[in-house]
């Protein structure tokens, strides 16, 4: 601000062309807001849709207009308020030249002629071991190793030319133009053409210097710009619907027509149950509770009295508990292995990186195609896993001359094995992934501790208790809370190893299936809305609770 | 005495350590072998109790007078194995006895045994107060009526280089003939019948532009997180990380909503552009950048370089290993993912059916061919497997880190 | 090839030298190229396109039903057609309709199980064909069985059934019913009686059954005398035989708890529990039985196609009669119906009649599948030419008058699925033993009975 230099004419112009701009926009989005209500403008959109527009471009207007006025007061936030304006002005019709030139639909039509075009892309993978071949010839002349960069550069670009060609690119092009003639398409294109040409006019230097731009207003724009194509994407594909979902879980959004608001009955239906005092141990459900509204969901007896649990939805409290049993069963099994397996892997022994990276294998497997290995393994008649245990019960009876009966469990159909099953098939697979999140944290831990431990004569199992526990605590919290958060989650096993995937007498049920089930089969949306946030509710709970303990723990190692 | 004590425990430890080792690397290992070797099986092999995990094939042997090869066993002559061919099956033999006396007891073809007083007038005799039809079987030239015990049925079992010799025995638990050897038409068939390929290149288009896209706005995102300062920075931050704990089944049935809005239900868009904007992948890399010692690029501010400069051509090129953690989850993540999938391609336009979804098809198809079941299984799992075995050292070491930074 | 790829494209990512950084930009303009492909393979201007589907249990049915597009393409004018296998059983076919229905991008005419029509019409899904059905001179109702007929006839406003109620929902694309599989190798083997020639003398009861069962199962430890698949068919079946069922006669209310229905579930419990002669019960005895290891088979006449490539001496017989002196068997039997919100209801409409026609059924009976939903002996006698099984008059036997078949069909005064949602837990309790017959009794009616609409 104190030093101001002088405007170029070529500047000064174009600054007055900005706030013809500037008004001239808000003329236009206030025409257009008008317009929309008239019936002149999309006369066909619903009335959300058209609240929605108005309050974007009444905003647009304002904005605009306050920035036309700061411009020609030779303000920088007048450059501030263009630039966001037009920014945002840009990535929509940006967006809507693409839409309307069929560029995301498009992506079908790739996946027609990708494959024809993967051995050019081959060709590129080519071009850059070249230049990892460069790598390995270093320095033996100065010349060689550049033409060694050089041709890795031209074949992967010549590759990639190729493989545009292979796979319609021109073809494609053609067909976006062709769409775009049309006049949405017309009106986008010149709208990115126009914003285009007024952001260049802003983002000039010379420009920035006539409003007397700083060094940290450049930043701030900067860090906008930066952040704005993962927040808008953000923005629209996670915090919107999170939000979407939120008003859902009030309504009775079925996907067929439209919601109407509920209130809290979704909710209330959920956590509508009844606890009953049974007098005898049998005593039935219709004596204690209303049946016309509650199910019996279970009872818990002691002695000769007992107490009945009955809930409004059977299936969640089902769900809840499947949910809540698998990951007590699922984490202690994927984490305790996974503990005693990375403090064998962590002694100095050879071949430990090998054991390691057999251990990460099932982790990176389809969790779709692991079920369906495993549903084989666990054939009652066939399977791989009742003829080990065939195998091992002979072995012991010859061995003892004992006569263990073979239980020949029917793992997956029997409602005493089948979340078992499940189970099995979580710690098998992250196992070895808490593993080498194990052996991380245990190479962190400062070997001078053993060491010093060693001096005082303390043992192996001494230093595993008072040294190599406490200090892995953090990783132990991170394992356990990642391990449970994404054992809440379980669905896919059941639903591929289940059939059906409630599992025998519901006892597969589990939480994420049930939203499915809700929202995805009785398309009650809403409903399944709602349970997503309990579900929720109770992630967030389990980890805030060992969230405490993890704090707890540290404050009293410290 | 001592020393050698202390060696032998030394020996001891190593020998539980490796022995402890392995058998959770068979554990982990199993699975894979078997879908593996199942997967080359015929229909057959695959129903065997006990099982094998090897595959096999039924050898065949063309006699002379039979049109069609006929499959080999092995049966017991005169106490050495041969190997014979199986020339007709479901022989039917009785084993008879007479009424008085049910324990000498004879078998012979149902077909050489005649009904004691003819077809239409069958002689019966009662035993233990049940009415019992007797037969005519003639025993060392002489015919007794007797009573039919039980019955079953043999195959003919013959030589091949000599048809004459014949031996009859029980099919079913006859052992057959069989070489090792797969079946890699499997493959072919589950490619062919069940849109394995272009599932296949679906999930790789997916993969490739999911991890792609992601890796731009996550870069950009977490430079501007970690190194650039505006006004409101930290409060969309600390939104960014209060939403990573929100598990994605909460956007579900929005989203899906959403997508039926913008009509991109049913397209390959809606398994690409929602997933490559993400808060964890901003957050790691802004962890990442934050680590970076900031003279450098202070120094090419001096320079007159511009922030997509510094960021293209200083913090990139020295992000590699970050990069390639991020690039490793979104991998995993886009290739394995199903629920989303599952919602919102159309079932029938398999046209756009990623791996996941060209699985949960065939397992309904093909549910009594589990080879073919894992022949697919096998076509979704061995790409990331070969990428994990290429670059074992980076997902390893990527997942190490992002436990130490989590 | 493809890991090649991926990390050729980790690399573009990752090293971001100027060089590469144009290849990474550029996947936004590869995306568009093949939407030109797709035009090419639109329709000719003049033709209207319409896509079909029906669920297809295996490769065989899927190989049925194109052929059949493929012949019906030529034979209607102005219409292109394009069938889709749509997902089988196990991959919620239904579901996966609803989805699509609500995105839009559903089928014109689909096929939907006789169960669910109700639910779909109710919710406004398909369409009531009353008027297109009125105008088309040689559609009528009493061409095809009954039992179906009056669900899809079924004017749930009025609560008519029938020619005039004012509601078609759409015409049953076959019928069938269950017969059992015989696996003769294993009977032979184990010496039981042949279940066709008791079944012709009318000596085919539940002991009989149970005999045969019994005496295979004898054969070894991994031979099963009786498979049956666990979905709310194979046990109804039972329930029916011993003269109890799923419903009240107007199907209004749950008689799962009545004496007969409960004598019904406890046999085919003993055949679980107690005399340990069946497959266990929720895995599927398909693979088993195609492996040679099932002795009886239950199972519709849609596994034939699939049944027809083992390598054993097979063949059907009618399922045994039980206490109330029918088999009680089901007439299944599923519909083409038509999107409600199709642009192009007449052809549609077409479509759906000439999936059904005598001509068309015919074939598909000559080709195996499934038994024709129109009463004509004519389409009878093109089914019983198709051989393998040689007995394929268990089937028809399943279906005629005196067997007295109860129609599979929908719940008009409630909710088919979530009814079945509440069933078959239960029921799968029983059979695994989890839970007693009598505890069944006692519980099951007051919950599935929410399911009604009071």
């Amino acid at each position: 601000m104190t030093t101001h230099l002088p405007t170029d004419p070529r500047t000064e112009n174009l600054l007055r062309i900005s706030i013809i701009w500037r008004g001239l926009f808000t003329l236009l989005s206030a025409a257009g807001a008008i317009f929309l209500w008239t019936g002149t403008l999309l006369p066909d959109s619903p009335l959300w849709q058209k609240i929605i527009i108005t309050v974007t471009l009444v905003t647009a207007s304002v904005f605009s207009g306050i920035g036309a006025v700061q411009i020609s007061r030779r303000n920088h936030s007048g450059r501030m308020i263009s630039l966001v304006v037009d920014y945002l002005a840009f990535v929509i019709c940006v967006v809507a030249a693409l839409t309307i030139g069929e560029v995301f639909i498009g992506i079908d039509a790739l996946a027609e002629t990708f494959t024809s075009g993967l051995p050019y892309l081959g060709i590129v993978a080519l071009g850059y071991f070249l230049g990892v071949l460069d790598e390995y010839f270093p320095q033996k002349q100065q010349n060689s190793e550049t033409s060694l960069k050089v041709a890795s550069r031209w074949v992967m670009l010549g590759g990639f030319a190729l493989f545009l060609l292979q796979v319609g690119a021109i073809n494609g092009i053609l067909y976006f133009l062709g769409k775009l003639a049309q006049p949405a398409g017309i009106v986008s294109v010149t709208g990115v053409v126009i914003f285009g040409l007024s952001l260049w006019t802003m983002g000039r230097a010379a420009t920035a210097q006539a409003l007397h731009v700083k060094t940290n207003h450049e930043q701030i724009l900067n860090g906008w710009l930066f952040l704005s194509p993962n927040l808008l994407g953000f923005l629209i594909f996670f915090a919107g619907p999170l939000v979407l979902s939120f008003y859902f879980s009030f309504t009775d959004s079925d996907a067929f027509n439209t919601p109407s608001w509920v209130g809290f009955a979704n909710y209330a239906k959920i956590l509508n149950v009844r606890f009953a005092l049974l007098t005898s141990p049998d005593q039935l459900a219709r004596d204690v509770v209303n049946i016309k509204v509650y199910d019996e969901v279970g009872r818990f007896i002691f002695g000769n009295r007992g107490i009945l649990f009955a809930a409004a939805d059977k299936f969640f409290w089902l769900a809840l508990r499947n949910t809540l049993t698998f990951v007590l069963f699922a984490v202690p099994l994927s984490v305790i292995p996974a503990l005693i397996l990375s403090n064998v892997l962590n002694s100095k022994l050879p071949g430990m990186k090998f054991y390691r990276a057999i251990y990460f294998m099932p982790s990176i497997a389809a969790v779709v195609g692991i079920s369906l290995v495993w549903q084989w393994l666990y054939n009652a008649t066939v399977g791989y896993i009742n003829y080990f245990i065939t195998l091992g019960i002979d072995f012991w009876n010859n061995l003892f001359n004992l006569a263990i009966v073979d239980p020949k469990i029917q793992w997956v159909s029997d409602e005493k094995t089948a979340l078992l099953a499940v189970v099995l098939i979580a710690a098998w697979q992250t196992m070895g992934f808490n593993t080498v999140l194990f052996l991380a944290g245990l190479q962190n831990i400062p070997g001078e501790l053993y060491e010093a431990a060693t001096v005082d004569g303390a043992g192996a199992w001494d230093k595993f208790w008072s040294i190599t526990l406490p200090m892995l605590a953090p990783t132990t919290f991170y394992v356990v809370s990642t391990t449970t958060i994404q054992a809440m989650q379980v669905f896919e096993q059941v639903f591929i190893l289940m059939n059906p995937a409630e599992g025998p007498n519901n006892s597969t049920i589990t939480l994420v299936l049930y939203l499915y089930r809700s929202g995805f089969q009785n398309f009650q949306q809403g409903y399944a809305s709602a349970i997503a946030w309990v579900l929720f509710i109770v992630i967030f709970g389990l980890t805030l609770i060992q969230f405490q303990r993890q704090r707890k723990s540290s404050i009293y190692e410290s | 005495m001592k020393i050698q004590s202390y060696r032998f425990l030394q020996f001891l430890n190593k020998f539980i350590t490796y022995f402890v080792l392995t058998f959770f690397a068979l554990v982990m290992i199993f699975p894979f072998a078997y879908m593996l070797t199942t997967s080359f099986k015929i229909p057959a092999d695959t129903f065997r109790y006990p099982p094998r995990m090897l595959p096999r094939n039924p050898e065949t042997v063309v006699v002379d007078g039979y049109d069609e090869p006929l499959p080999l066993y092995f049966v017991d002559v005169d106490g050495t194995q041969k190997e014979y061919a199986l020339a007709k099956s479901n022989i039917k033999v009785g084993t008879y006895a007479p009424a008085d006396n049910l324990t000498a007891t004879v078998e012979r073809y149902l077909t050489e045994v005649k009904p004691t007083g003819g077809a239409t007038n069958q002689q019966k005799v009662t035993v233990n107060g049940e009415e019992v039809k007797l037969f005519d079987v003639e025993v060392d030239g002489q015919v007794i009526p007797m009573i039919l015990v039980s019955q079953t049925t043999v195959g003919e079992f013959i030589d091949p280089k000599n048809p004459e010799n014949k031996i009859f025995q029980n099919v079913r638990l006859s052992t057959p003939v069989e070489t090792l050897g797969g079946h890699p038409e499997n493959y072919v068939e589950v490619i062919e019948l069940n849109n394995m390929a272009r599932a296949l290149t679906n999930t790789a288009l997916v993969t490739i532009l999911v991890v792609l896209g992601q890796l731009v706005t996550s870069v950009v995102g977490g430079y501007a997180f970690a190194r650039l300062k505006f006004p409101g920075r930290d409060t969309v931050f600390v939104f960014y990380l209060g939403t990573i704990m929100i598990p994605f089944v909460m956007l579900i049935v929005p989203l899906y909503q959403l997508m039926v809005l913008i009509g991109w239900t049913d397209r390959l868009a809606a398994l690409i552009i929602p997933w490559i904007f993400t808060a964890y992948g901003t957050f790691l890399m802004r962890q990442h950048f934050i680590t970076f010692p900031k003279e450098i690029e202070e120094a090419a501010l001096l320079d007159g370089a511009s922030r997509l400069q510094i960021l293209t051509q200083i913090l990139i090129p020295a992000s590699v290993p970050a990069l390639a953690t991020q690039a490793t989850f979104t991998f995993l993540y886009a290739w394995n993912s199903f629920i989303w999938p599952l919602v919102i391609i159309n079932v029938g336009n398999e046209k756009n059916h990623v791996l996941t979804l060209a699985l949960n098809v065939l397992r309904g198809r093909a549910s009594d061919t589990p080879n073919l079941i894992l022949a697919g299984a096998a076509i979704a799992i061995i790409p990331p497997l070969i990428v994990f075995i290429l670059g074992q050292r980076f997902f390893v070491e990527s997942v190490a880190s992002s436990g130490v930074k989590g | 090839m493809i890991s090649v790829l991926v990390i050729a494209s980790f690399a573009l990512a990752a090293c971001g030298s100027p060089a590469t950084e144009a290849p990474v930009e550029a996947p936004a303009a590869t995306e568009v190229p093949a939407t030109e492909a797709a035009m090419t393979e639109a329709p000719a201007m003049e033709d209207v396109a319409i896509r079909w589907r029906t669920r297809p249990d295996n490769q065989e049915e899927i190989d049925v039903y194109s052929q059949i597009s493929t012949d019906l393409d030529g034979e209607l004018d102005g219409i292109t057609l394009t069938y889709e296998p749509g997902g089988s059983e196990g991959a919620n076919y239904q579901d996966q309709l609803k989805a699509e229905i609500a995105a839009g991008t559903a089928p014109d005419v689909f096929w939907i199980p006789g169960t669910d029509v109700a639910d779909f019409a109710t919710r406004g899904l398909i369409l009531n064909a009353a008027d297109l059905a009125a105008a088309t001179p040689d559609f009528s109702v009493d061409d095809f069985y009954a039992g179906p007929m009056f669900h899809l006839t079924y004017n749930p406003e009025t609560g008519a059934a029938g020619a005039d109620s004012g509601a078609v929902w759409g015409i049953p694309r076959d019928v069938s019913t269950f017969a059992l599989y015989l696996n003769m190798d294993l009977i032979n083997e184990a010496g039981a009686p042949d279940p066709r020639e008791l079944a012709a003398n009318g000596e085919w009861t539940w002991d009989a059954f149970l005999d045969v069962a019994q005496k295979t199962r004898a054969l070894g430890s991994d031979i099963y005398g009786y498979g049956a698949s666990a979905w709310w068919g194979p046990y109804g079946v039972w329930l029916n035989a011993s003269g109890g069922g799923f419903f009240t006669e107007d199907r209004s209310a749950c008689a799962l708890n009545t004496p007969e229905s409960l004598a019904g579930l406890d046999f085919q419990r003993s055949l679980y529990q107690d005399y340990d002669v069946a497959t266990p019960y929720g895995e599927d005895p398909e693979p088993t039985f195609r492996a040679g290891k099932v002795a009886m088979f239950q199972n519709g006449r849609w596994a034939t196609p699939g049944v027809r490539t083992v390598d054993f001496e097979w063949d059907v017989v009618q399922l045994p009669d039980g206490p109330s002196g029918t088999a009680g068997n089901w007439l299944f039997w599923g519909a083409y119906v038509i999107n409600a919100n199709t642009e192009h209801p007449e052809e549609a409409w077409a479509l759906a009649q000439a999936l059904t026609t005598a001509q068309t059924q015919g074939k598909i009976a000559a080709l195996g599948a499934n038994i024709p939903s129109r009463v004509s002996q004519e389409a009878l006698d093109s089914f019983l030419t198709f051989t393998p099984p040689a007995n394929n008059q268990a089937f028809l036997n399943g279906i005629a008058a005196d067997a007295n078949p109860t129609a599979e069909g929908p719940l008009w005064a409630g909710s088919w699925p979530e009814f079945d949602k509440v069933m078959g837990p239960a029921i799968q309790g029983v059979l695994t033993g989890a839970t007693t017959v009598d505890d069944f009794g006692t519980t099951i009616c007051d919950e599935a009975n929410k399911v009604f609409t009071q």
